[in-house]
């Protein structure tokens, strides 16, 4: 009875731990490898070069203006979707005829395709054709059409508007989870009390919602960061390099410019980076398990 | 509760708002592929469409390879799905019902594991990839697609088997059962709608896959629904009509499956996710 006991936890984690293993830390360490030599096309074997990719990365503008429009790519998009959420969460936690179906349906622009999401607002927010712009030249809002991907700070906010749109919904529904914990009573009680709507607010909900939007925030803030598609389908990085985000300057310069160490000196960098705060937030995240 | 009649009504303003940001895309999706194309450009959009036609459906089916497409998206996202599973239930399971050494270290490697830049790996993947002889083959796409969504997937199941009193399965062992079976017969039965929200993130994250499917996939019969309808955005001088077409049906099989299970996955989320 004492072996079994000892070896199973072995056998049921084991074949998920060694499918990770293969197919995220093995190729990461290929990368890390990749990054030291000088690689032009993929399988052919490189000269080992030290230090000199990272070298000739950091010294480079594009880098630390990539970097610099991923961090603000980051936290445009943590503040904005994470304020959608909340607006959302706060909606849908009434009750209200139809609450089970919007609760539902609402992650629907997640459950599709990003060249569809790419494809539809391409659509409602071009020049011509459009839905967007004469809605906002009949109500006033603007004289003439706006150029949503033709300048580097449009783009940039457009981007943000799409990709937020896309994941708010899931970011919302995880934050009902934080409302629907607290008890009803507690509203109840303060209602007899007789604190307003607003007090309830800064006094019940949202410290005891706060935690919860920790952690949404740091999931928003690595959902953002990965996200690569929505950006290389719309605008592939530009105009004149505006949205040009370090997962863009990665692939832009392993499959356009072929230089795949250097690609690979990039993604080191940006993994360290991502990792480092993932292992702060994540220690701030984790807590003991409930099991025995 | 009850509230005042001016709650109702900032209520069911800010529904709406949220209804027409998430819904009127959709809309404007569905029944513009259902209108001539003279419509669909027209300068002032018609919100309902005074024209029906399935020109463009019919043009998508007889002239591309979408139906090629969309098998094989179905049978990606399917496999990806219950090799996700298979992988994830015991190990959740482990995670939070047993105790061994390291647990906590794994534990937040998984977590970690989320967190990863997916980009990262695309360049020393393709190389090991090549390699094994798996580029351009459908398993490939399986094998990303499990490594993406299995971390999350893990996480997901804790809460879901930590709400388990601790009895149930005690008596259940007591009675002598083998722990395969304990896990089989008592513990899944009982996180079953924590497995279907496990399987439609699963599945999701496998139909909407874009940036690996594009570079592993080079002949035209293997490619999933994102890569094809990619390429039929640069094959047609933008036909709005067979796009939004490719549009509609690409969102069909995510949206019937959501329509049975989705339930459980939202309860799955709200519930467990951020327990």
């Amino acid at each position: 009875m004492k072996l079994p006991r000892r070896i199973l936890p072995v056998v049921f984690v084991a074949p998920a731990i060694l499918f990770l293993s293969a197919l995220l830390i093995w190729p990461l360490a290929q990368a890390v490898i990749l990054s030291l030599q000088n690689v032009r096309s993929v399988g052919t074997a490189g000269d080992w070069v030290g230090l000199a990719n990272y070298v000739e990365v950091l010294t480079d503008a594009t880098f630390w203006s990539s970097a610099w429009l991923s961090l603000l790519w980051v936290v445009s998009n943590a503040l904005l979707q994470t304020a959608l959420a909340l607006f959302t969460a706060l909606a849908l936690n009434q009750t209200f005829p139809g609450m089970r179906i919007a609760r539902t349906w609402i992650v629907l622009t997640w459950i599709v395709p990003t060249v569809v999401v790419v494809m539809i607002w391409r659509w409602l927010f071009s020049t011509s054709g459009g839905i967007v712009n004469p809605l906002l030249m009949q109500t006033g809002i603007t004289s003439a059409p706006v150029g949503f991907f033709s300048t580097p700070t449009t783009a940039f906010a457009t981007l943000v508007f799409i990709n937020s749109w896309r994941w708010f919904p899931f970011i919302a529904l995880m934050m009902l989870a934080g409302l629907t914990r607290i008890p009803g009573d507690l509203y109840e009680a303060a209602r007899i009390d007789g604190a307003g709507a607003y007090k309830r607010f800064t006094r019940i909900t949202w410290p005891l919602l706060a935690p919860t939007l920790g952690v949404l925030l740091v999931i928003g803030t690595l959902l953002s960061f990965n996200v690569f598609d929505i950006i290389w389908l719309l605008t592939s990085g530009g105009p004149a390099g505006g949205t040009r985000t370090l997962p863009v300057l990665i692939y832009e310069t392993a499959f356009k410019s072929y230089r795949m160490s250097e690609a690979a000196a990039v993604a080191v960098l940006a993994t360290v980076f991502l990792m480092g705060f993932a292992v702060i937030a994540t220690r701030w995240l984790a807590r003991p398990p409930e099991a025995r | 509760m009850r509230r005042p009649p001016r709650w109702n009504l900032a209520l069911g303003a800010v529904l709406l708002l949220l209804a027409a940001l998430v819904a009127l895309p959709f809309w404007f999706v569905l029944t513009g592929s259902i209108k001539v194309p003279a419509e669909i450009i027209a300068r002032t959009p018609t919100i309902v469409p005074e024209s029906f036609t399935l020109q463009h459906y019919a043009k998508l089916l007889a002239a591309s390879d979408y139906p090629v497409y969309m098998l094989n998206s179905l049978v990606v996202a399917t496999i990806s799905t219950a090799i996700t599973l298979i992988l994830a239930i015991p190990s959740a399971y482990a995670f939070f019902r047993m105790s061994f050494r390291g647990r906590e270290t794994l534990y937040r490697a998984i977590l970690l594991a989320y967190a990863f830049p997916s980009i990262v790996i695309l360049i020393p993947l393709f190389g090991i990839f090549a390699k094994l002889g798996l580029i351009d083959s459908r398993l490939a796409l399986v094998l990303v697609n499990v490594a993406f969504a299995l971390p999350f997937a893990i996480w997901l199941l804790r809460s879901f088997f930590a709400g388990i009193p601790v009895e149930i399965e005690e008596a259940a062992r007591l009675d002598g059962g083998p722990p395969f079976t304990v896990l089989r017969r008592i513990m899944i039965p009982l996180v079953a709608p924590g497995i279907a929200a496990v399987a439609v993130f699963a599945f999701v994250t496998a139909w909407t896959e874009y940036v690996f499917a594009s570079v592993m996939i080079l002949s035209d019969a293997k490619r999933t629904v994102p890569v094809g309808f990619s390429g039929i955005i640069g094959q047609y001088q933008i036909d709005w009509g067979l796009l939004l077409a490719g549009a509609s049906l690409s969102i069909l099989p995510v949206v019937i499956l959501f329509a049975f299970v989705g339930r459980w996955f939202v309860a799955g989320l709200t519930e467990g996710a951020v327990k």
